[in-house]
C-alpha cells in the first residue's frame, strides 16, 4: 500500500480547495477572503496566484476540468468566474441576486453553468450572458427553506442535487425528496443512477430512484457508531468515501441490495499507517513518557488506559476500539493517530484509473493539510478486517 | 410610546416560507388518543415482565415505537416512568448483554431516554444518577457517540 | 478519583464529542453576519436537542449544540454556605477575565455557575479532543480546588480565633 501525500497548505482550515484539469495546480481558500492558486514543485506547492476580490470568507471553489476556469463564491453573497490571462486572473462578477451568503458552488458536467447554494433560501443556477458579457442567475426558490448546504449536478447536465440544513435532501426537476435530519453533502455516482447523502444522525443514505413521480426503488440508510460525516465522493458504482469529523476517510461499499461500511483509507489501528509522517509538521512519532520508563510498553498501555479509559496494542477484530465506541484514538504525544488532526471538511475524486474508477482521492480539513489518497482495495492486511466488518 | 409598537414586531415570523419546529418531522400516524391507549397497555405490559424478570424483554417492548411529538405528554409520563423502573431492577452485570441484543433504532430511543431522565433527575423522580450514567456508558461502549449524535439531531422529542 | 464521578465524567466526554461537530455557518436571518447560533436562536433548524448529563441534583451540565455552537453550562456541587460563596467568587473571579480564557462565557445560565460558548472558529483553531479535555480538566479541578479553599479557609478561621481567644486565656 502506497502511503498518502500529506501536505501543510495552512495553519488554519481550508474551506475550499480545487485541483487545475492537469493536477498541476491546486486553488486553495485558507479560511480567508482571498484564494490562492499553488503550482505543484515536486513534495511541495508553490504559490503563484493570489485570487483577492471577494471581501469575506471564501465557503467553496469549484475549477472547470475542460474550459479551465475557477468559479468561486462567499459569504459577501458574490460569485466571481476566474479566467486565466498571460497577465494573470482576470474576474468576472456574476449577478446573483442572493442576500446572503453563498456557501458551495459546482460547474455542470457541460462547463456551460454552474449552481450556487445559498443561505437566502435559493440555488442560483447560473449561466453566461454574451449579451453583456456577465454571468446571470436563474433562481431555484420553490421548496426550499433553509440555508443550502451542499449541490451536486447530474452527469447530464439538468438534474441538480442538493442538501439543505431543514433536514431535507432535493432533487430538482426530477423525482425524490429524502427525508433526515441535516442532509449534508449529496453527491451523484458515476453513471447518475444513484444519490447518496450524508446526515448529521451520523447516517450515510443511498437512493436509488425508480422513475419520476414513483417511489424510489432502494432507500438505504446506514447508521454509524461513530461521528458525522461531512463530505463523500463516489469511486465507481458500488464503492464510496466518505469522511467527517472522525477525522478519517471511511470506504464503503454496496449495491441496491445494502451498503456497508468496508475500511478506513487511515485505520489508526492498523500498522501500516502509523509510520507515516506529514512533510511539513512531521510531528507524528510519539515521544515516549518521562524518564527509564518513557519507552517501556507497558508502562505507556497502562498510562493510556489509565487517563484516557483507551487499550492499545490489542486490535480488536473489526476496527478494534476506535469503530466500537466511535471516538478518534489519541497517540501517547496527545495528537491524533490519524493524518488529519481535525474535521475532515473536503472529499474529491482526484485520479481516475483507466476503467474509469477513482484511484486517487484528495482530503482537506480543518487542520489545514491536503491529502492525497491513494484508494486502497480491501487486498493484503486489510482483507482479513473487510471480512470481519461484514456483519 | 404606541406608535413604535410596530418596531417590536418579529417580520421574520411572518414570513409565508419561515420554517417551523413542526415542521422539521412527521407526526406520529396513530394520533395522541391512539398513543396514549399504546402507551398505557405497554405500560402494564412491562410491569408483568419485570415482576416475571424478563428485564430484556420489557426494555424492547418499551423502546418499540415510543410516542414523540406534542400534545401526547402522558403518554410520555407514562413511558418515562415505566422505563426508568426498568433500568432501576436490572443489575448493573446485566446491562452489557441487554443493550447489545437491542436494534439500533432502540438503542437510539434507549440513549434519549437516558438523557431525559438526567434531565429531570430529582424532580420527582426516583432514579438515582449513578443508574443512568452507568447505563450511559455501557450504551455509548455498544453503541458509540453516533448514538448520542442522533439523540441531539432527532427533531421527534421523546 | 471517586467512584461515581468517572462515569459522570466520561459521559460529558462523549456527550461534548458528539456535539463539537460544527462548521462554518453564516446567518440566513441577518445578512453578511456569522453569529453562534445557539446564542442568537433565530433558526429552529440549526438548533439540536439540548442534553443534560448529571450526576445528582446539584451537580449537572448541559449541552446545548448548534450547526456553529455549543454552549455548556456547568452547575458545581454546593453542600454548604461556604461552598456556596466560594464557588461564587471562584466563578466570578473567571468570568470577569473571561476574555483570557478564550471560550468562557461571561454569564452563566440561569440555574447554572458558568457557561462556556465554543464556535465553529474555535474548534478551527485548537485541536477538538483538546477542547473536550480542557472542560473534563476543568471540572475535576474546580470540585478540588473548592475543597481546598474550603480546608485552607476554615484552618484560618481556626488560627484566627486562637489567637483571638488566646488573649482572654
Amino acid at each position: 500500500m502506497s502511503a498518502p501525500e500529506v501536505f501543510q497548505l495552512s495553519v488554519g482550515p481550508l474551506t475550499g480547495v480545487a485541483f487545475s484539469p492537469d493536477r498541476s495546480q491546486v486553488a486553495v481558500c485558507a479560511n480567508t477572503n482571498e484564494a490562492q492558486i499553488y503550482a505543484r514543485n515536486g513534495d511541495s506547492w508553490e504559490l503563484q496566484h493570489t485570487l483577492a476580490e471577494h471581501d469575506k470568507l471564501i465557503t467553496a471553489i469549484s475549477w472547470a476540468p475542460q474550459t479551465n476556469r475557477i468559479v468561486t463564491c462567499s459569504q459577501d453573497r458574490n460569485a466571481y468566474v476566474w479566467t486565466p490571462t498571460e497577465t494573470g486572473w482576470k474576474p468576472a462578477l456574476v449577478l446573483l441576486r442572493i442576500n446572503r451568503a453563498a456557501t458551495c458552488v459546482k460547474w455542470s458536467p457541460k462547463e456551460d453553468k454552474f449552481a450556487v447554494g445559498s443561505g437566502a433560501r435559493t440555488i442560483a443556477v447560473c449561466s453566461f450572458d454574451e449579451e453583456n458579457n456577465w454571468w446571470v442567475s436563474k433562481h431555484i426558490k420553490k421548496p426550499l427553506r433553509s440555508t443550502v448546504l451542499s449541490i451536486d449536478w447530474h452527469p447530464n447536465n439538468v438534474l441538480l442535487a442538493a442538501g439543505a440544513a431543514d433536514a431535507k435532501a432535493y432533487v430538482f426537476s426530477a423525482f425524490i425528496k429524502g427525508v433526515d435530519s441535516k442532509p449534508e453533502p449529496t453527491v451523484f455516482s458515476p453513471s447518475g443512477d444513484v444519490l447518496a447523502f450524508v446526515a448529521h444522525d451520523s447516517s450515510l443514505n443511498v437512493v436509488y430512484p425508480s422513475g419520476p413521480g414513483a417511489p424510489p426503488a432502494a432507500y438505504i440508510s446506514v447508521k454509524l457508531p461513530s461521528l458525522p460525516f461531512v463530505n463523500l465522493t463516489f469511486t465507481s458504482e458500488s464503492q464510496l468515501i466518505a469522511a467527517g469529523h472522525d477525522c478519517q476517510p471511511i470506504v464503503f461499499s454496496g449495491d441496491q441490495s445494502g451498503w456497508a461500511q468496508s475500511h478506513s483509507l487511515d485505520d489508526p489501528t492498523s500498522s501500516s499507517s502509523r509510520p507515516l509522517t506529514p512533510h511539513a509538521t512531521g510531528s507524528r512519532v510519539p515521544s515516549g513518557g518521562v524518564g527509564r520508563l518513557g519507552n517501556n510498553e507497558a508502562f505507556n498501555m497502562f498510562k493510556a488506559a489509565d487517563s484516557k479509559g483507551q487499550r492499545s496494542g490489542s486490535s480488536a477484530p473489526g476496527g478494534g476500539s476506535s469503530a466500537s465506541s466511535g471516538l478518534t484514538p489519541v497517540g501517547t504525544d496527545g495528537l491524533l493517530l490519524t493524518v488529519h488532526q481535525n474535521s475532515i471538511t473536503l472529499v474529491e475524486a482526484y485520479e481516475w484509473s483507466s476503467n474509469g474508477d477513482v484511484s486517487k482521492i484528495s482530503t482537506a480539513g480543518k487542520d489545514g493539510r491536503l491529502v492525497l489518497w491513494p484508494v486502497t482495495a480491501k487486498a493484503g492486511g486489510l482483507a482479513g478486517k473487510f471480512g470481519a466488518l461484514q456483519v | 410610546m404606541s406608535e413604535y409598537a410596530f418596531r417590536k414586531i418579529d417580520i421574520d415570523a411572518l414570513d409565508e416560507d419561515v420554517l417551523l419546529p413542526s415542521d422539521l418531522y412527521d407526526p406520529d400516524p396513530r394520533g395522541p388518543d391512539g398513543v396514549l391507549s399504546d402507551a398505557k397497555s405497554k405500560s402494564t405490559e412491562v410491569r408483568n415482565l419485570i415482576s416475571r424478570g424478563d428485564t430484556a424483554g420489557a426494555l424492547n417492548t418499551i423502546l418499540t415505537e415510543p410516542p414523540y411529538g406534542e400534545g401526547v405528554d402522558e403518554a410520555k409520563d407514562i413511558t418515562t416512568t415505566a422505563l426508568l423502573l426498568i433500568l432501576n431492577s436490572t443489575r448493573s452485570t446485566e446491562i452489557p448483554a441487554i443493550v447489545k441484543a437491542l436494534g439500533p433504532e432502540q438503542q437510539d430511543h434507549l440513549m434519549a431516554y437516558l438523557y431525559k431522565g438526567m434531565a429531570v433527575l430529582g424532580q420527582g423522580t426516583d432514579v438515582s444518577g449513578s443508574v443512568l450514567l452507568t447505563w450511559h456508558e455501557k450504551l455509548t461502549e455498544v453503541a458509540g457517540v453516533g448514538c448520542i449524535v442522533r439523540v441531539m439531531t432527532d427533531r421527534r422529542t421523546l | 478519583m471517586s467512584n461515581t464521578l468517572r462515569p459522570y465524567l466520561n459521559a460529558v466526554r462523549a456527550t461534548l464529542t458528539a456535539s463539537l461537530t460544527l462548521e462554518n455557518f453564516s446567518s440566513q436571518v441577518v445578512e453578511r453576519h456569522n453569529k453562534p447560533e445557539v446564542e442568537a436562536h433565530t433558526s429552529p433548524e440549526v438548533l439540536l436537542h439540548p442534553l443534560v448529563v448529571s450526576r445528582n441534583e446539584s451537580e449537572r451540565v448541559l449541552i446545548e449544540p448548534s450547526v456553529n455552537s455549543i454552549r455548556i453550562s456547568i452547575a458545581i456541587k454546593q453542600a454548604d454556605e461556604i461552598e456556596k460563596i466560594l464557588c461564587h467568587k471562584f466563578t466570578r473571579f473567571m468570568m470577569m477575565r473571561a476574555e483570557g480564557f478564550v471560550i468562557l462565557r461571561r454569564k452563566p445560565l440561569p440555574g447554572y455557575d458558568i457557561s462556556f460558548l465554543i464556535t465553529n472558529f474555535h474548534s478551527e483553531s485548537m485541536l477538538k479532543h483538546k477542547l473536550v479535555d480542557f472542560i473534563i480538566q476543568f471540572m475535576e479541578d474546580v470540585d478540588k480546588e473548592i475543597s481546598e479553599m474550603k480546608l485552607s479557609l476554615n484552618a484560618r478561621a481556626r488560627i484566627v480565633a486562637e489567637s483571638y481567644l488566646s488573649t482572654f486565656a
